[in-house]
């Protein structure tokens, strides 16, 4: 068979060409992205596009307002603070490209991520290059163990999963739990948490099931799950998914109480579920509107500039004080004449210690890389949350 | 730097996965788009015989490829038996069952990936190491050059235009498809333990469909079969995306852009160019055959 070669064969030179526009492309914007001497940076590399964009966009957004806030405070000690915010579409090859080109080419000495995946691909990069990385909203348990460099300012699942688990035992006096688990990092640490701590109670776990993060259907699981007839059912799932488990669980008949950790406590839940929300236990790390001031006019800001409330609201509320923290960190280096470096910034965070933010309040972060913070305890009552406890 | 060491180091991979991709969908007519899994097997095998056994990388990662091209074997007999398309099922089935697998063992990480895999750490300088993968990244590109070339190359042609001839011939068909098939398995492989020792962090995700999608559409656009086709396509479609990062366009056009930047680019140029960026030569005839064939019938 002979192929036609009369049909626009590209020349070496076209082709020298093409690649030379491409790598003109890539310098492109690369001036744009300078800044100013004064500027104090630290990196934000978080999901903008894809499927949890949802959560991260309204994340940047809670941590740009903390940022102006704290520019026309006076910045820190003078000194404008900026956000470089790269996108990680939750993916960890694209973060690892994100988090590349936040230390290699902008030259932060702290970034901040999350998404469990995200966090851990590139925790290898923060530990190398001695760059100091904030794991905000992650919750994974493996997160305390990714090296001298990767700390986070959320608590890890060992904190809210095992309170609302010891809740469900002593409290309401559940004996037997099912656990329904997305099969990825988040879901099994997790839930080995929750089994781990609800058997400690004096519980037994009934029924243990993981379902893949793909997964549109868990008919087989709750069947599985209605069969060991448990008294409690806790979910270990994502925002998206976790209502239409709920749903299908109250459509096959599963009328127990239903407990979750804070990725689902927030208004949409109850939009989605309706009546069905009713008796849902959540966790939130960061008080709520009802427990602070400053917390209540953040929802308000939100409802009138952006018409809702924000989704993932305690996410939002640790993203938001990041940049206080990483304020204070600065501000403490300048102070102490100290270079810009990552392994300065580990340092200077450690000296410090302990942080009061203006949304999540006292932020203690501890040596062994975890953070200890009080749980809350949320059910759906009347299609509404409510504060049922507060833990820890 | 080291964001220019990474977007050089993906650059050649992508390379060597997609030359190593078109060896076996557009020079052997083999219809798979599993290639990915065999990156994969090849990742994750260097990744643990480094880790686990304590292997030095630099054996670990050629291992890797042993296991890509043995476990391709396995999955070719069978599948190539009956009839080409089963070796797509058969293929895909493999795919999705060894992600499945890698997810729901302890051992390889599990669904929350495998990190702490041994590799070069900046402090000791990725330079070398960079050097190293674009220079195994060129000599794959000469060597699927040479192989497509030479009279194994030929034959292979011969095979993909018209089997039942080249069985005629009293070559055995067989043989050769599941030659073709390891060969590029076991490059892939062998990209995938390079990855794994620069990243030292493997999820299973990342060898799913997409990536299939991904590989071939590198191969689609730069020209299938054409030896520097899927080179240009590589580099192109790994700068595109980095390039508009740069842009700093907003999150509500970056997302779609981003989105459709593949789809959109593999649809062009089906209706624009179906023969890719770079038009393939003629391989089956070579180019000296080809130009004196031209002079005869002019003549």
């Amino acid at each position: 068979m002979q192929t036609d070669r009369t049909s626009l064969p590209l020349s070496r030179r076209t082709l020298l060409g093409g690649l030379g526009a491409a790598g003109v492309a890539l310098r492109i914007g690369a001036p744009g992205i300078a800044r100013a001497a004064d500027k104090l940076s630290f990196g934000l590399a978080m999901p903008l596009t894809g499927s949890q964009a949802t959560y991260g966009q309204d994340q940047v957004r809670a941590t740009r307002w903390a940022i102006e806030a704290i520019n026309k405070a006076g910045g820190v000690d003078g000194r404008p603070l900026e956000a470089i915010i790269l996108d990680t579409q939750a993916d960890p090859q694209v973060g690892i490209q994100a988090v590349n080109r936040l230390i290699s080419v902008d030259h932060v000495p702290i970034f901040v991520t999350a998404w469990s995946e995200v966090v851990k691909a590139v925790a290898p990069i923060a530990n190398d290059s001695k760059t100091l990385e904030l794991s905000v909203g992650a919750n994974a348990p493996a997160v305390a163990k990714l090296g001298e460099y990767v700390y986070t300012t959320f608590p890890l699942a060992d904190v809210d999963v095992a309170a609302v688990a010891r809740y469900a035992a002593t409290t309401l006096h559940k004996k037997r739990a099912a656990v329904l688990f997305i099969n990825n990092e988040t879901g099994i640490g997790s839930a080995q948490v929750y089994r781990k701590s609800f058997t400690g109670a004096g519980g037994t776990v009934v029924g243990y099931e993981a379902y893949d993060p793909k997964a549109t259907d868990w008919t087989g699981q709750i069947l599985k799950l209605r069969g060991a007839n448990p008294d409690v059912v806790h979910i270990q799932g994502l925002v998206a998914d976790t209502p239409q488990i709920i749903a299908q669980m109250r459509q096959l008949g599963m009328n127990q109480t239903i407990s979750s950790y804070s990725a689902i406590y927030n208004p949409g839940l109850i939009q989605k579920l309706g009546a069905a929300a009713n008796g849902v236990i959540a966790t939130s790390l960061a008080p709520g509107a009802s427990d602070s001031p400053a917390v209540k006019a953040y929802v308000e800001r939100w409802v009138k500039e952006v018409g809702r409330q924000p989704n993932g609201l305690p996410y939002t509320q640790y993203l938001h004080d990041t940049p206080y923290l990483v304020a204070d960190i600065y501000k403490g280096m300048l102070a102490k004449k100290m270079a810009m470096t990552g392994a300065n910034a580990r340092t200077e965070m450690l000296a410090i210690g302990t942080f009061q933010l203006p949304l999540t309040g006292k932020l203690v972060i501890n040596p062994n890389h975890t953070v200890d913070k009080p749980v809350y305890l949320m059910e759906v009552v009347n299609g509404a949350w409510k504060q049922i406890a507060v833990v820890g | 730097m080291e964001y220019l060491y990474t977007i050089i180091v993906m650059m050649a991979l992508y390379v060597i996965l997609a030359s190593s991709f078109d060896f076996v969908i557009g020079h052997g007519g083999l219809i798979s788009i599993a290639h990915p899994i065999f990156y994969a097997l090849g990742a994750y095998a260097s990744a643990l015989l480094a880790k686990d056994l304590h292997w030095p990388i630099v054996l670990a990662i050629p291992a890797g490829a042993v296991v890509a091209m043995v476990a391709s074997v396995l999955v070719a007999l069978p599948a190539l038996r009956v009839s080409g398309d089963y070796l797509l099922i058969a293929s895909i089935g493999f795919q999705l069952g060894v992600i499945e697998a890698i997810k729901n063992l302890d051992w390889t990480g599990g669904a929350g990936g495998l990190s702490n895999i041994p590799g070069v750490s900046i402090t000791q300088g990725h330079g070398p190491y960079v050097i190293a993968v674009v220079l195994i990244a060129i000599a794959t590109v000469a060597l699927l050059r040479f192989v497509a070339h030479s009279p194994y190359g030929r034959a292979i042609s011969a095979l993909r235009d018209d089997e039942p001839a080249f069985i005629a011939l009293g070559r055995n068909a067989m043989h050769m498809k599941i030659g073709i098939f390891a060969l590029g398995s076991a490059i892939a492989g062998l990209a995938g333990g390079l990855y794994a020792h620069y990243f030292r962090f493997l999820s299973a995700d990342q060898f799913g469909i997409m990536q299939s999608a991904a590989l071939l559409t590198m191969v689609v656009v730069g020209g299938m079969r054409s030896i520097w086709g899927p080179v240009l396509g590589a580099i192109v479609l790994e700068a595109l995306p980095q390039a508009l990062t740069f842009l700093n366009l907003p999150p509500s056009i970056l997302g779609p852009l981003q989105g459709i930047l593949f789809t959109g680019l593999v649809l062009i140029f089906m209706f624009f160019r179906p023969q890719g960026l770079i038009v393939a030569g003629d391989v089956w005839t070579g180019r000296r055959n080809a130009k004196e064939a031209a002079h005869v019938r002019r003549a």
